[in-house]
């Protein structure tokens, strides 16, 4: 019976002792982001480095956003998102709602859906090394717009499979009701089935908004200028400077992932239905 | 059934009627890029033809084997790794914690790395693995593991486990998450059935819980791989594929090829044997994939 006790003792001991573990590993790398966003430039130049900033200041932030004017570039960013979200949801609802809403044989909806599905795996440095040339030719480097088709092309797949599910889940009847009272499908469309369909267009929005947030290979060579770069084009740029400023450096990546975290307030529920394509549904 | 058969006629040609431009419009978007990667391919600047050329070379660069090599390292340490670890954490999860709202926390702790940017993420490398100012050293230091500087990103082998393990951290939580998910699917009557035959943790994951989650390893397994194949931020971040060519995985040696040795033959033609063999196995196993189509 002792024995017993010892061993699981010990054992809870293991158990203890490996959450540890993987708590630290976790959450050290985020914690030590902040902690080194927050240090004065005093304090970047001590021989020594803390753990904890001995002088807690905003400082690094101010002067990411405002000295070196990467507010610019924020401002980019969420044009740029927001743009790529009402393209993606607009087209995504257009083949969506024919293959959900509408009598089409079983192979096409099947077709588009796989066809949706083979866009998740293209990848994206294959796609833009012609597709750099198509920018040049219409002389949109450097603009957002360039971005903006580029980001939707990429989470035109996501944005299918998500609204896919939602509209799915709308009966048809609802709608069948308003057609019979003498409504037009597009009166029955925007009066009905918009409404309803609203909170997953929300979540599907979110997550095409993070998903181009954190986009960084075709705005590094779509754009050149504050023009069009977008935050994560800044970022980058303050790491392979001669001379790292390391505060600076935390601060914009502070910043970056600030945005994405802050939605997933509202979408966390749909988050990993969005990324397994429905094979796991929300909770 | 005669009296609704025009009007379901009609609701069909509507479908068309939206389906089609859309799709036209998309399916036009993604070949354009694909039919000028052929064109540039086979073209010189000047416009003349130069045949197969361009590919030739492509196909004969040692620094394109180089770059297969260490894609094909880079996912033997991720993919096992994630996999395994998000089996442990998933089954450890399920079997000890019971409270709700604890669920729920770790629910949200685990979708937070899948949503910082891959740039942060290797910011927060740089910070880590840095020479001068990484902070490992600093602590290997004060606990006296070590006396000189290691040097992460400087060597070979460790350069390539700084940035696996970059990858690791950001995406064991998604294996976590839809492993988790799956276990919640298993019905609570083959396990009890189980245990009162007296089946300890591993004959019942062996035999009743890795049934059900068998696709959802499919799915992991090639979601991943096509993410590995597409793996360019944190590299290029962190050690931009260096010392030599050791971290350069295909992403980044594609990325050199065009943008900084400027050889858009060669990049093109590697653009499009890359667009053609993955659409070909893609367009095979996504029929294989657990999905809801219906």
């Amino acid at each position: 019976m002792r024995r017993n006790g010892l061993i699981y003792a010990s054992r809870v001991a293991a158990i203890a002792l490996g959450m540890a573990v993987v708590g630290v590993l976790y959450a050290f790398p985020l914690y030590w982001l902040v902690a080194t966003s927050l240090k004065s430039k005093a304090e970047l130049y001590a021989s020594t480095i803390s753990l904890v900033p001995r002088h807690p200041t905003l400082q690094p932030y101010v002067s990411v956003l405002i000295d070196r004017g990467f507010w610019v570039l924020l401002k980019n960013s969420v044009l740029v998102c927001a743009s790529t979200v009402v393209v993606t949801l607009a087209v995504g609802l257009l083949i969506t709602y024919p293959i959900t809403r509408l009598p089409v044989p079983v192979g096409l909806r099947v077709g588009v859906l796989n066809w949706a599905l083979s866009l998740r795996f293209l990848p994206p440095i294959a796609v833009v090394i012609p597709y750099f040339a198509i920018v040049r030719t219409l002389q949109i480097y450097d603009q957002p717009i360039a971005l903006i088709a580029i980001y939707s092309l990429f989470n035109l797949p996501f944005a299918i499979w998500m609204l896919k599910g939602f509209l799915a889940e709308i009966p048809m009847e609802i709608e069948e009701v308003a057609l019979v009272d003498g409504a037009n499908r597009w009166t029955a469309f925007v009066r009905v089935l918009f409404p309803l369909a609203a909170p997953g267009l929300l979540a599907a929005g979110i997550i095409v908004f993070t998903f181009a947030w954190s986009e960084f290979l075709f705005a590094l060579i779509l754009t050149a200028t504050p023009n069009a770069q977008t935050f994560p084009v800044g970022v980058q740029g303050l790491v392979t400077q001669f001379e790292i400023i390391w505060n600076e450096m935390a601060a914009a990546g502070v910043i970056a992932m600030l945005v994405p975290l802050l939605l997933m307030v509202i979408g966390r529920r749909y988050m990993v239905a969005g990324l397994t394509f429905g094979v796991i549904r929300e909770k | 059934m005669r009296a609704g058969r025009p009007r379901r006629s009609r609701q069909e040609r509507l479908a068309y009627l939206i389906l089609l431009p859309a799709l036209g419009t998309v399916f036009v978007i993604v070949t354009i890029p694909f039919i000028l990667a052929v064109v540039q391919s086979i073209t010189a600047e000047d416009g003349s033809l130069v045949g197969l050329r361009n590919y030739a070379r492509a196909l004969g660069n040692p620094l394109l084997y180089d770059a297969l090599r260490a894609t094909g390292l880079y996912a033997l340490i991720v993919l096992p790794s994630e996999v395994l670890l998000g089996l442990a954490f998933a089954l450890f999860v399920h079997r000890t914690v019971r409270r709700p709202a604890l669920r729920a926390t770790l629910y949200v702790l685990a979708i937070l790395p899948l949503v910082v940017p891959p740039v942060a993420v290797g910011v927060v490398a740089r910070l880590i693995y840095a020479p001068g100012y990484g902070v490992l050293n600093v602590i290997l230091m004060s606990l006296g593991i070590t006396h000189q500087e290691i040097q992460w990103l400087g060597r070979p082998v460790l350069a390539m486990l700084s940035v696996a393990s970059v990858d690791i951290w950001q995406w064991t939580p998604f294996v976590y998450l839809v492993l988790f998910a799956g276990l919640q699917t298993v019905p609570h009557e083959s396990v009890e059935a189980a245990q009162v035959d007296g089946a300890n943790w591993w004959t019942q994951f062996r035999h009743i819980e890795l049934y059900y989650l068998r696709p959802l390893f499919l799915l992991i397994f090639f979601f991943r791989v096509a993410d590995v194949l597409r793996v360019f931020d944190h590299i290029f971040i962190l050690t931009g594929g260096g010392p030599g060519t050791t971290t350069q995985l295909l992403s980044l040696y594609m990325y050199r090829t065009e943008f900084k040795f400027f050889d858009m033959g060669q990049a093109a033609a590697l653009a499009v044997v890359v667009l053609i063999s993955i659409s070909v196995v893609y367009s095979l196993i996504t029929r294989a994939l657990p999905l809801e189509r219906a």
